[in-house]
């Protein structure tokens, strides 16, 4: 029965071909919109991953950076870097705003620096100045390339304009780009005076940034300090939180577009072959083994599906950059999980779909001509 | 006194009820002997698609007893029946039905998955039932490439691949050229003759019941043994096939003569140009010793 399951269903390698393509085409589809979600959530937490620091100490209460608003005097710099155990300290200022340029608005994470301090700053330099001066912007490349800015052209942020002195890399997303100033004119134009948002805390050889983050919070009054590791997954599991439904939704979108195809081939199949499965009847196969390869069959074409599905996102991903350079796209072990996982419930309930159609099936008619 | 592998007593099956209560199979009876070849014939709509359904277990009676090498059928689940059929009954059918995505050896080893030992146990029952029928260099041929009789051949040896008691076949020689119809008989005659196996076969084929241990006759949903009886000999006046006339169903009367044809199309063909037909000794008795063999 085995043999004739699988041979049965290469008979018609168009067909299978068809078949697995229009059901990986549904797949590719739920992996797509979860990578581009994956993609931005990752570029979410770019700038706490690629920039130094162990430690991040914020204002009590915040523990996050995006959707999120810290302010911290800044008189606790020097009380944190008296803290044992703390090397050095970076303050940066940050605001949630739109960038002007072009004629268009685009999202942005607006960061201050310390002059001349690259450490909280862009993690690759895409041309002009590597960090920003007084009344300057670095501005992403891929930003900088949509809006046909060159060196020299002014951003408004803020109600302010800035010249773009330089282009960054991998700090552009459709949802969270990523723009450097200076933490004074920052301060500026938030008229925020005497404050920063977040400190960068680099540990001393030897010291665990935990005890670190608990032993800011032990001296410094009224911080919240988690180690770089805990902020980022906090700031992601924000950003999946923010999608999850979204996500679930694409996922039962696609999965149920899934399943009705591998439904439709399968009683297709069944409907083309109810003949055989007569003869098969009545040489004395049982409803539960012609069941049984069905629901096999199904499950053939939803892992060849999925691996179809998987195949054609890794082509995705470089022609992705390559032709839509403002989408990030990236394809997780959890989307991976999460799709297959679907293949294998889809491919089950598809294949009870044409059950009735199994069962009816007569075995005298393999007498008729 | 030998325990007959088929046994079925006062088999009736109804279909519909009320007005519309059809009596497709109306108290037969029927044994089948070991090595015994008996053939079912009888008009469209007899009932013999119905019969040989519940002789095969592959359809309940409404009522009587069926038994199958002593098992009776009645106390059978759907799954037992199954179970059954595969090891006790080969199936052989008018339009071959061989597994179009199997090999011609993968066809004639289906059967065996279902039986205990599986494939492995017969195959080398299958490689000698291919070289006895001729096939062995066919092994690897999917069906459709193969002619019609090495497919009725195929489905044989499907049919005896579990070595079954019973062998049904269903019209085994309707889609063979003569050529092909009569290996197909001599093979189904030396299955039984050879190897004791109970042949039951549905046919109108002439030569199937010249072989026949018995003919059973089948109208209106009631049988009786025909062999023995004094056939009326006469041909059909368009294709000259010998015909019953006793129990012929297709005639014309024509010129105060009746004439028996063997299919509507030779009557149909008859009526249209009845003198171009009647010049010879259609619709007449065949004298004795030029009755077909």
């Amino acid at each position: 029965m085995l043999n004739w399951t699988f041979r049965e269903l290469i008979s018609a390698p168009q067909q299978l071909l068809a078949s697995v393509a229009a059901v990986a085409g549904a797949f590719a589809l739920v992996l797509f919109f979860e990578g581009v979600f994956a993609g931005e959530s990752d570029q979410i937490v770019a700038l706490i991953e690629r920039t130094e620091g162990d430690v991040w100490v914020m204002q009590k209460g915040v523990g996050n950076m995006h959707m999120a608003t810290s302010f911290v005097s800044d008189w606790k710099i020097d009380a944190v870097a008296d803290v044992d155990g703390v090397e050095k300290v970076t303050p940066i200022l940050y605001l949630n705003s739109a960038i002007e340029a072009g004629g268009r608005n685009w999202f942005s994470f607006v960061v201050g620096l310390e002059p001349g301090d690259g450490r909280a700053g862009p993690w690759r330099h895409a041309g002009g100045a590597q960090l920003p001066g007084a009344g300057t912007a670095i501005v992403p490349d891929i930003f900088a390339s949509d809006a046909g800015l060159s060196i020299g052209d002014t951003v408004r942020i803020a109600g302010r304009d800035f010249a773009v002195a330089g282009f960054s890399g991998d700090t552009f997303s459709m949802a969270n780009s990523i723009t450097f100033v200076t933490i004074d004119d920052l301060a500026d134009t938030m008229s925020s005076i005497g404050t920063v948002s977040y400190m960068l805390v680099d540990a001393a050889p030897g010291v665990d940034p935990a005890i670190l983050a608990n032993r800011i919070m032990g001296e410094v009054e009224k911080v919240n300090a988690l180690t770089r590791a805990e902020f980022a997954a906090r700031d992601y599991s924000i950003a999946v939180q923010m999608g999850l439904e979204i996500v679930w939704m694409m996922t039962l979108i696609g999965g149920a577009l899934a399943m009705l195809l591998t439904g439709f081939i399968v009683h297709s199949h069944i409907s083309e072959r109810e003949r055989e499965l007569a003869v098969m009847k009545a040489l004395g196969v049982r409803n539960s083994a012609i069941y049984g390869s069905t629901m096999l069959q199904a499950l053939a074409i939803g892992a060849l599906a999925f691996l179809l599905a998987v195949a054609l996102m890794l082509l995705a991903i470089p022609l992705t950059q390559w032709l839509m350079p403002k989408v990030s796209l990236a394809m997780t072990g959890e989307a991976l999980i999460r799709t297959g996982s679907t293949a294998l419930v889809v491919s089950l309930v598809a294949s009870v779909i044409p059950v009735r159609r199994v069962l009816s099936v007569d075995p005298v008619t393999a007498f008729q001509q | 006194m030998t325990t007959p592998i088929l046994s079925a007593r006062d088999i009736v099956k109804t279909f519909g009820e009320g007005h519309t209560l059809v009596r497709a199979v109306d108290g037969v009876s029927v044994e089948l002997q070991p090595g015994e070849l008996v053939t079912i014939t009888g008009p469209s709509g007899s009932g013999k698609t119905t019969l040989v359904s519940i002789l095969g277990a592959l359809l309940r009676p409404s009522s009587g007893e069926v038994r199958i090498d002593g098992a009776d059928l009645s106390a059978l689940s759907d799954a037992e029946l199954s179970r059954l059929r595969a090891r006790s009954i080969g199936f052989v059918f008018q339009s071959f039905n061989l597994l179009e995505a199997l090999s011609v050896r993968d066809n004639v080893l289906f059967p065996a998955t279902l039986a205990p030992g599986g494939t492995r146990a017969a195959e080398a029952r299958a490689d000698a039932l291919l070289e006895k029928l001729g096939l062995t260099g066919r092994r690897s041929a999917l069906p459709r490439t193969l002619s019609g009789g090495e497919k009725q051949r195929v489905a044989i040896a499907r049919a005896l691949i579990n070595e079954p008691k019973l062998i049904i076949a269903d019209e085994p020689t309707g889609n063979l050229d003569s050529k092909s119809g009569q290996q197909v008989v001599m093979i189904l005659h030396d299955v039984a003759r050879d190897q004791g196996k109970s042949v039951l076969i549905v046919t109108h084929d002439q030569r199937v019941e010249e072989v026949a241990d018995r003919v059973l006759w089948l109208e209106d949903g009631t049988l009786r043994d025909r062999k023995a009886e004094v056939r009326d000999w006469v041909r059909d006046p368009v294709c000259n096939m010998a015909l019953d006339a006793w129990t012929s169903t297709i005639f014309a009367d024509h010129g105060g003569t009746r004439f028996h044809f063997c299919s509507d199309r030779c009557r149909e063909r008859f009526l249209a140009k009845p003198d171009k037909y009647t010049g010879h000794e259609s619709g007449t008795v065949i004298p004795l010793e030029r009755r077909p063999k």
